[in-house]
């Protein structure tokens, strides 16, 4: 199963985000957002594996200020997935 | 000792609001600033308590729901983000100096609204006159002096009929009364965290129904790039670095309070003050009673000044506070600003025998 990574700008949408995706079952942890995927700084982002459409789905309906989506690639990178 | 100004700081607090704020000391850094255990951990509890306020004051997201210092820092955010130079401002008779201080400072033009203690009606007959072409209201949603519930829901009907932002400062009224940023759909709420809600001293709240301006500039631990502060809630009224070990001590208070319930917290509270005034009663003290009275009574003594009184108190080892309690408004309102008052503040904690006990003393002082 895919790993993915969904940015935020604020920490408390980033936490916010990660409990509502564990209400719903999935693994989710916010970390430090690698710097090279957001531009602005300081950023966070909560990672979960597989179910990016249900999460990103969620996220939106909660009204929840997300950030860009990726996928960790085979190489260790990230590339930006469409949800 | 017998503590009875919580209307100031709430002295006696749950047990877990001490045990709480020692884990925080020991095991918990700062949220923001990295993704570290400690860091995580005091982030998750900063979020927890958001949520937990947030329960309790209906407040539609959590981000809304920003930590300060103070209700006087809370309150000065509010009025900066609404009220510009010059400014048209409606307010109550029964303000603090954290209301009409800013306000003076930025020279608002303020209209000043219910003079009249322990009458609401007059309340809102002058807001209703005041309000059309206002700039912003504030309202507190309890006099800090007198314990008089203002009727905020009539004001906060009134503001959206006119238009009008409306700024409730909260401070004597959350964890006693209910306080509901939804149904009031008030600009900004503004309250401590160390009476009512039991927390430490150093922690505030502000409930925001509009985004709002810095008071302070920063570090956010977000879009450190930037120079500007973030456009988001709660980082963009947050600078610098949290008070974590408050807001863990909060966090207890709050769930202190949502376990108990503001309704059992003030029918205890209220039946204190009755028994209090019912001791009293022929004492020859002046006692400044009304409808709707929450915990809290301003007394005169026939020929002792407030001072003087509150200190014979304390040498018997009963805590109050005297003076003008830093609202000279309302005892401009009440016809006791050349006096002040002696100001007896009840809390979740004080028993019926301490209340007698208190009175056993006032009434000997009186004589």
């Amino acid at each position: 199963m895919s790993l993915y990574l969904i940015t935020f700008r604020s920490l408390t949408h980033a936490q916010r985000s990660a409990r509502l995706l564990e209400r719903r079952g999935m693994t989710a942890t916010v970390i430090k957002a690698p710097p090279d995927l957001t531009g602005s700084g300081c950023a966070y982002a909560v990672t979960l594996r597989g179910r990016p459409e249900e999460a990103h789905a969620l996220l939106r309906q909660n009204h929840m200020r997300v950030g860009r989506l990726f996928r960790r690639a085979a190489d260790g990178t990230w590339e930006e997935a469409r949800p | 000792m017998i503590y009875l100004d919580s209307a100031a700081t709430s002295l006696l607090k749950p047990l877990a609001v001490e045990q709480a704020m020692l884990r925080a000391l020991r095991g918990m850094a700062s949220p923001g600033r990295g993704a570290h255990a400690p860091a995580m951990l005091a982030a998750e509890t900063v979020l927890d308590c958001r949520e937990e306020a947030a329960a309790l004051f209906h407040v539609p997201d959590p981000e809304r729901v920003v930590f300060t210092s103070n209700a006087t820092h809370a309150l000065n955010i509010a009025i900066r983000s609404l009220v510009k130079p010059g400014a048209r401002v409606v307010l109550s008779g029964f303000e603090h100096n954290a209301v009409t201080r800013p306000l003076h400072a930025l020279g608002a033009e303020m209209r000043v609204a219910g003079r009249r203690l322990f009458d609401p009606e007059a309340l809102l007959a002058d807001f209703a006159r005041l309000l059309p072409g206002a700039d912003a209201a504030v309202c507190t949603q309890v006099s800090n002096v007198f314990g008089y519930a203002l009727p905020i829901e009539g004001v906060a009907e009134l503001c959206k009929l006119h238009h009008v932002p409306l700024i409730v400062d909260a401070s004597q009224a959350a964890g006693v009364l209910d306080v509901d940023m939804a149904r009031w759909g008030a600009a900004f709420i503004a309250m401590p965290g160390h009476k009512g809600l039991l927390g430490p001293q150093g922690t505030g709240l502000l409930l925001c129904g509009e985004t709002g301006e810095p008071l302070i500039y920063g570090g956010s631990g977000s879009e450190s790039r930037r120079q500007d502060m973030p456009e988001e809630l709660p980082e963009r009224l947050e600078a610098g670095t949290h008070n974590v070990c408050g807001i863990a001590g909060l966090l207890a208070g709050i769930r202190y309070v949502r376990e108990r319930g503001t309704a059992a917290i003030l029918a205890h509270e209220r039946m204190l003050l009755d028994m209090l005034c019912a001791e009293l009663t022929g004492s020859g003290l002046e006692l400044f009673t009304g409808p709707g009275q929450t915990g809290v009574l301003s007394l005169r003594f026939p020929q002792l000044d407030c001072e003087s009184a509150a200190q014979r108190l304390a040498e018997h080892g009963i805590c109050v506070r005297s003076g003008l309690h830093c609202a000279p408004l309302a005892h401009e309102s009440a016809g006791t600003l050349e006096t002040g008052t002696v100001r007896l503040s009840v809390s979740p904690f004080l028993s019926e025998g301490q209340i007698r006990e208190s009175a056993r003393i006032l009434r000997n002082l009186a004589r």
